[in-house]
């Protein structure tokens, strides 16, 4: 070997041994650093996605559109006859509780935010949002749809965020198999990357008694996520020698999401 | 050939904001084209070896910064297993053992003969991303290989390596203005 590629190869190794010897912290601020650097490109790589996006939806055929927009109009008649009652739910609960005098003790704070980027990684199965410190998010915040969980808050820069999604094997949850004492911890399976992956359900007990179709929520235990948030649904129940495992569909379609919410408040 | 080096970093650091451009095949197993690491292999055959080993230093370094997740901070008591993440700086030494494997043929690239380089762009990315693939799996135990990571793998790789020409087009037009020659064997064989 050349003594010159020598010397680069030795300079290579302790090059290489100082990156992976880093700290969080400095590995953040390598982040910060080179987002920062590409933030102009990231917004203009984001629209040009949603663009894309939005004229392949556009592009779709008229009659399932015109058959989505009949579906839509029914379930919003549905919709405002429930939003009346709880309306008058909610007005006789406020006169109730002022009646008591009772303090409301929650405070479920969230913000709105939108996907600008799907899936910017090989591996993680993660999106970007376009809200982030500059609105109040940090790290490990729940992140929501209206059909329920989505994720948690991975990297949060100055005006956009990076979401982990339950799809990801990283992403734990905690949870609860509705109708049943069953207990377990939900997380995407490695190696699945087409739309609508299912989770996997580990941790329950031997002769779990548990159906298709069950709903399973989060218990809030560990910490991060709040409680009685909507994961998913069971698909199917295997049984082990030790303890069961159940495959569960998320209840969210991960892969058409538009509008998230963040939520800031980690008071249960 | 300095001013070309130099010119070959500014490549690199380009094809990172290039990168910020190219949206996942969500279609077809999430794949998409990875400008970066073809960037790197492409420019690594035509440089010596501390020059290609500074492009893979700078680009792993920036490729985890783009691509690394945080710790999850749990209570430990709930979350028994944890699951690990790569360790940043991993990909400066995937990044260094491709650009050997691509120096492996420059015997031949010297000669002109480009397209033996351009396929092996495509091994060598079906080779990275195998090694991340395994390094995953070695960290949070239990190796299993799926429909979705083999066609993730070969879609990635493959479409990868059909811009390679592009690249070495593109290298050969950089090498000519600052007055340097990609192919010198092929070279000294015509003027013979």
């Amino acid at each position: 070997m050349k003594p010159l590629n020598l010397i680069a190869l030795l300079l290579f190794l302790a090059g290489a041994t100082w990156a992976l010897t880093r700290s969080e912290p400095v590995v953040r601020e390598i982040q910060v650093g080179y987002f920062k650097t590409v933030s102009p490109f990231l917004k203009s790589g984001s629209a040009l996605e949603t663009k894309s996006r939005s004229l392949l939806r556009e592009t779709k055929h008229s009659k399932a559109l015109e058959a989505e927009l009949s579906t839509i109009r029914s379930e919003i008649g549905r919709l405002r006859i429930i939003e009346s009652r709880f309306q008058g739910m909610e007005r006789e609960n406020a006169e109730l509780r002022h009646a008591l005098d009772f303090k409301k003790a929650t405070n479920f704070e969230v913000v709105p935010a939108q996907i600008i980027r799907r899936h910017p990684t090989t591996w993680w199965q993660t999106v970007e949002i376009d809200a982030g410190e500059d609105r109040g998010i940090g790290i490990q915040l729940s992140v929501l749809s209206n059909e329920g969980l989505v994720g948690i808050i991975d990297r949060p820069f100055k005006n956009r965020s990076s979401v982990l999604l339950i799809t990801d094997e990283k992403c734990q949850v905690s949870v609860r198999v509705e109708g049943t004492p069953e207990v377990g911890i939900v997380s995407g399976q490695r190696g699945e990357f087409d739309n609508n992956s299912n989770l996997r359900l580990r941790f329950l007990s031997k002769n779990a008694a548990l159906k298709p179709g069950q709903r399973v929520f989060t218990t809030g235990r560990g910490g991060i996520f709040q409680p009685n948030i909507l994961v998913g649904s069971i698909v199917s129940v295997e049984k082990g020698p030790l303890d069961s495992e159940a495959i569960v569909a998320p209840a969210v379609n991960l892969s058409d999401l538009g509008t998230v919410f963040v939520v800031l408040s980690q008071n249960h | 050939m300095f001013r070309y080096n130099i010119c070959t970093l500014f490549l690199l650091l380009a094809a990172f904001l290039v990168q910020q451009f190219v949206p996942a095949f969500t279609g077809l197993s999430q794949s998409r084209i990875l400008i970066v690491h073809l960037v790197f292999l492409c420019t690594a055959v035509t440089v010596t070896t501390p020059t290609m080993l500074l492009l893979a230093f700078i680009g792993g370094t920036l490729w985890d910064a783009h691509s690394s997740l945080a710790p999850m901070i749990v209570d430990a008591e709930v979350y028994t297993q944890p699951v690990e993440s790569l360790r940043f700086g991993y990909s400066i030494l995937l990044f260094a053992a491709m650009g050997f494997l691509m120096q492996g043929l420059n015997p031949l690239f010297r000669e002109g003969k480009w397209q033996f380089s351009a396929l092996l762009t495509g091994i060598a990315i079906f080779l990275y991303l195998s090694a991340e693939f395994i390094l995953i799996s070695f960290v949070r135990g239990d190796f299993t290989i799926t429909r979705s990571i083999i066609r993730l793998l070969s879609y990635t790789s493959l479409v990868t390596m059909l811009f390679s020409p592009l690249i070495f087009w593109l290298l050969y037009h950089l090498a000519k203005i600052f007055q340097h020659s990609l192919y010198p064997e092929a070279r000294k064989h015509n003027l013979r």
